[in-house]
């Protein structure tokens, strides 16, 4: 692996604050999100199923066709026809389910039919005239009805409703058992939610008839699977869809499968003549786009008196609704880092995946490991409690330490580096633990009900993508890489095209530090394309913007591309400075002698070489200056289930949180919120502190306010954001940052996970202090949100939230 | 149909349009004012703040017709040429992730300024908590706000 010396050849921009370079565009309005493209378009409408779960005995779209303004229909009967099944990824029974339902629907919202018409309002007309008649069926809406014996069950031919059953052991859990002094064992309950980007689903597609082709714009995440998946649905080669992703307004996972609408307006496409466009309503997207899925956990830990943790078990069953493509991964996902920042020895987790009549399921923010976490950190405080330790102090006994860093988990899971005790230590610090504590007990005489909670956690990054699939044989993708392509123009400045795509993260601006720094010029000099085209980008089937992987994966190949790109602009210098390579340098958009930087050429005369007077390049140098990498992480191990690193880059944050609540009300206020993180070296932190507070707040929506809830038809009553509460500026507080920066030794630049780290721990964190506040009435939490009128009813009644 | 004529960023606009078609629809598709965005359709997110005859409102819940005869600013119109002071700052203060929510922050943010010159965090949160941002958790937002609001009391000052 190249090192840092080697990558960077001024300090100057990695590490700074620098102002992000896509802002300019960004506060004046002038992005371009889907919805923002300048087309003369026909626009699409979805009929949606108003039934969880039930036959579709007839549909009639002869009305709808008929009204003025609508140019085409489609029916779940043509896409059968003319498509694949959607593929699966993870489950491992059969399962048999098309983007658009053709005889059965199974969650309220699954498409029936669409429709294209001149404008959306005469498009959402001719829904309403679209006939349809169901056969309604017993609907499975909760993990309970799904395992019952006479289920009804949402796949006939997977004859189960548990569509993966995984069991795994590592350690020796049954020695860890008999050590241990005590066990202590919990269910507890996560809630479905979802991180609701603010620019919904949004896709334009073009069907060009001579060349019977498409071309697609889309805010998908992760465009290297879709392109494959799309393509294999419609059953066309790779070739004949040109994926074009432009701006995207925020994605959090919640973009990672849009794909199947991709095939649906494909579809439509091919029966006008002008690009159609489909923006998804708020509705649709709450509705029908993607949850994080429900959970029961259960889990037991195996333990000393002193504290110590030998043993950890764990039941885990999703309820991952109806979507066949991404059914399954949140299992493996948390039962990656289920150990979390503790040096436990053994481990035993059994793993379900449960199909039930509700929405679909994909990655949403964390995937999986803030519901292991919210587990797991409440365990340990119960544990505390019944062994009479402070909550910190339980902690600190079990956390890995940091000279036995990199450690491996049980299950091959590599921790590369940190300093866990510090990263709490200094949480306490900066809370004033002692004093806070003092104030929470003094408050309990007068009547305020404070608490404090403490959650600690592991923030996987870059997923080593075969794990999937442990359960099915030979993986489909292993391991994680990224492309790109550095190029310097005529004039001597740098462009960049990146294989993935942004959606907030500031890419084009961390990409231009790390550039400016590799060539000694100023980031203002380097430009990175924001759009994605899969006609010109260098992109893999792992490439998108997903696991945090940018820092890792993707820096990883605009260095080796930039690297390739420096290379040969010193191979040209030295030839017209008469000098050998090891006697130059870069230094402000030139290559100078070392010893007399007077004599020097600039990136512009290189240039001019490299593009133009190319019979005065050396002998055996190619024409052009620019470079493609591919990039691979390399520590990732094909999957193994003995010994598997599911995740490559491991950062760790401490959340400590005051809250006060008020028991008449039932509603909890912040006093203090206090984030400690360590992801490795920073790019930029100003990039960085916005990533760990923007997360945080989706972990306080999911712990207090948001929630789909379904009645037991499988009806969903949460559709706007007037039911399904988001955080607003009022009721989130000032968050107190700390920083610690261990370096990670296996990626290029010392860089680790950020973006999830503050939706983990926050969960634990603020339910650890709920329960701490209502500790004088024997209150304990073991399920989200926690809601007002959850909190009355514990208060008051059931001790329970 | 109906015949709407208004100003938007000091410049006139005449259409005919649908009665039942929503201002943030004209703005966008006939006007091809793309800057202000669509974000829920309820009236909860706030990402189609426009300032109309002085107010900030939510372009989503008006319809176009209604506007016949109203001066609107848009975030296209409020700095035809450079940067607007609490633009400056959301830059400065990395106050932009995606960039979806930004230009309907910020057209709420002005209407809070050219009311209230000096508002404190508390006010800052009240004006914005009718605009969502799903990306920064709001905090670089405020400081944004107040550092604008502190940037426009210095320049006023001069």
């Amino acid at each position: 692996m190249l090192k840092l010396d080697e990558i960077l050849v001024t300090r100057n921009w990695v590490g700074k604050p620098v102002r992000r370079k896509e802002d300019i565009r960004l506060v004046k309005g002038e992005a371009a999100y889907v919805d923002d493209l300048n087309m003369d378009c026909y626009q699409a409408a979805i009929l949606r199923s108003p039934y969880a779960h039930a036959r579709i005995s007839r549909i009639d779209l002869t009305k709808a066709g008929a009204l003025k303004g609508v140019v085409a229909v489609l029916t779940g009967q043509e896409v059968a026809r003319e498509t694949k099944p959607i593929s699966a990824r993870a489950i491992t029974r059969p399962a048999t389910q098309y983007v658009m339902a053709a005889d059965k629907v199974r969650y309220v919202g699954e498409p029936v039919a669409a429709v294209v018409a001149e404008d959306r309002y005469i498009a959402e007309d001719a829904l309403d005239l679209i006939e349809v008649e169901y056969e309604p069926l017993k609907p499975v809406v909760t993990i309970e009805d799904a395992l019952k014996p006479d289920a009804p069950l949402v796949f006939e031919e997977a004859g189960s409703n548990v569509l993966m059953h995984d069991k795994m052991q590592h350690g020796d859990i049954e020695q860890a058992y008999r050590e241990a002094d005590l066990t202590l064992k919990e269910k507890f309950k996560v809630h479905r939610y979802s991180s609701t980007p603010l620019e919904p689903w949004a896709i334009i597609a073009n069907y060009e008839r001579a060349s019977d082709s498409f071309v697609v714009w889309s805010n998908d995440q992760q465009h290297g699977r879709s392109l494959t998946n799309v393509c294999n649905t419609l059953g066309i080669p790779i070739h004949k869809l040109r994926l074009i992703v432009p701006d995207i307004g925020g994605g959090f996972g919640i973009k990672l499968a849009l794909w199947p609408y991709i095939v649906i307006l494909s579809l439509l496409a091919k029966k006008v003549s002008k690009p159609v466009k489909w923006i998804q309503t708020r509705r649709e997207h709450l509705l029908a786009g993607s949850h994080a899925p429900d959970a029961n956990v259960e889990i037991e830990l195996a333990l000393k008196k002193d504290g110590r943790i030998l043993g950890l078990r764990i039941t885990d069953i999703q309820n991952d609704g109806s979507f066949v493509h991404t059914a399954g991964i949140y299992g493996l996902i948390k039962f990656a880092t289920m150990v979390g920042c503790y040096g436990i020895k053994a481990t035993r987790a059994e793993l379900l995946s449960i199909v039930t009549n509700k929405a679909p399921t994909v990655q949403n923010r964390g995937v999986g490991k803030p519901t292991m976490i919210f587990a797991l950190e409440r365990m340990v405080d119960i544990a505390a409690k019944r062994l009479g330790l402070d909550p910190s102090e339980i902690r600190l006994r079990n956390f890995v330490k940091p000279d036995q860093m990199p450690h491996t988990t049980p299950s091959g899971e590599i921790y590369e580096s940190g300093d866990y005790p510090e990263c709490l230590r200094k949480a306490l610090r900066l809370v004033g633990y002692e004093e806070s504590k003092k104030k929470r007990d003094d408050g309990r005489k007068t009547g305020k009900y404070i608490g404090i909670g403490i959650s600690s956690g592991v923030e996987p990054g870059t997923s080593n993508l075969g794990y999937y699939y442990t359960a099915r044989g030979l993986p489909e993708y292993t391991g994680n890489a990224e492309g790109a392509i550095v190029g310097i123009d005529y004039d001597g400045n740098v462009n960049v095209i990146l294989g993935s795509v942004d959606s907030g993260q500031g890419h084009a601006t961390t990409t231009a530090q790390v550039v400016a720094d590799m060539l000694g010029i100023s980031p203002e000099r380097v430009s990175t394309a924001n759009t994605m085209d899969s006609l010109i980008s260098p992109f893999l089937g792992h490439s998108g913007v997903y696991s945090n992987k940018f820092n890792d994966v993707d820096l990883g190949a605009v260095i080796m591309a930039t690297k390739k790109v420096r290379d040969k602009m010193l191979k040209i210098a030295s030839h017209m400075l008469g000098a050998s390579v090891a006697e130059l340098k870069l230094k402000d958009g030139k290559v100078c002698l070392a010893k007399n930087e007077e004599k020097s050429v600039s990136f512009r005369e290189i240039a001019s070489l490299a593009y133009k007077r190319i019979l005065l390049l050396p002998e055996g140098v190619e024409p052009g200056l620019k470079e493609i990498a591919y990039y691979k992480n390399p520590i990732a191990k094909l999957p193994n289930r003995e010994d598997f690193n599911i995740q490559l880059t491991h950062s760790n944050s401490v959340h400590v949180v005051v809250v006060e609540v008020d028991v008449e009300t039932g509603t909890v206020n912040f006093l203090r919120y206090v984030i400690v993180h360590d992801c490795g070296n920073q790019i930029n932190p100003g990039i960085v502190e916005g990533m760990v507070i923007g997360s945080t707040v989706h972990g306080i929506g999911a712990s207090l306010l948001e929630e789909f809830v379904y009645n037991e038809e499988g009806q969903l009553l949460s559709t706007t954001f007037m039911d399904y509460l988001k955080p607003t500026a009022i009721g989130v507080p000032k968050f107190e940052l700390g920083h610690m920066e261990s370096a990670c030794p296996y990626t290029l630049l010392g860089t680790k996970a950020v973006g999830e780290g503050g939706s983990l721990p926050s969960l634990a964190a603020i339910a650890n202090a709920v329960e701490d506040a209502l500790s004088p009435f024997g209150v304990k939490v073991t399920s989200l949100p926690i809601t007002p009128e959850k909190v009355l009813r514990a208060v008051r009644e059931t001790k329970e939230i | 149909m109906h015949r709407i004529k208004l100003k938007i960023n000091g410049k006139g606009f005449e259409h005919e349009v649908d009665s039942r078609l929503l201002l943030i629809h004209y703005l966008r598709e006939k006007a091809r004012l793309t800057g202000t965005h669509v974000g829920c359709d309820t009236g909860n997110c706030g990402a189609c703040t426009i300032i109309f005859n002085g107010k900030a409102v939510k372009s989503c819940m008006i319809l176009a017709v209604q506007a016949n005869g109203a001066e609107l600013t848009t975030i296209e119109g409020i700095a035809q040429n450079g940067f607007h002071p609490i633009q400056e700052s959301f830059m400065d203060k990395f106050a932009v992730q995606c960039g979806y929510c930004t230009p309907g922050m910020i057209m709420s943010a002005h209407a809070l300024l050219l009311e209230n010159p000096d508002p404190n965090e508390t006010e800052i949160r009240e004006a914005i908590e009718g605009n969502l941002c799903m990306c920064t958790g709001y905090q670089q937002i405020v400081e944004a706000i107040s550092h604008a609001a502190k940037k426009i009391g210095r320049s006023e000052k001069k």
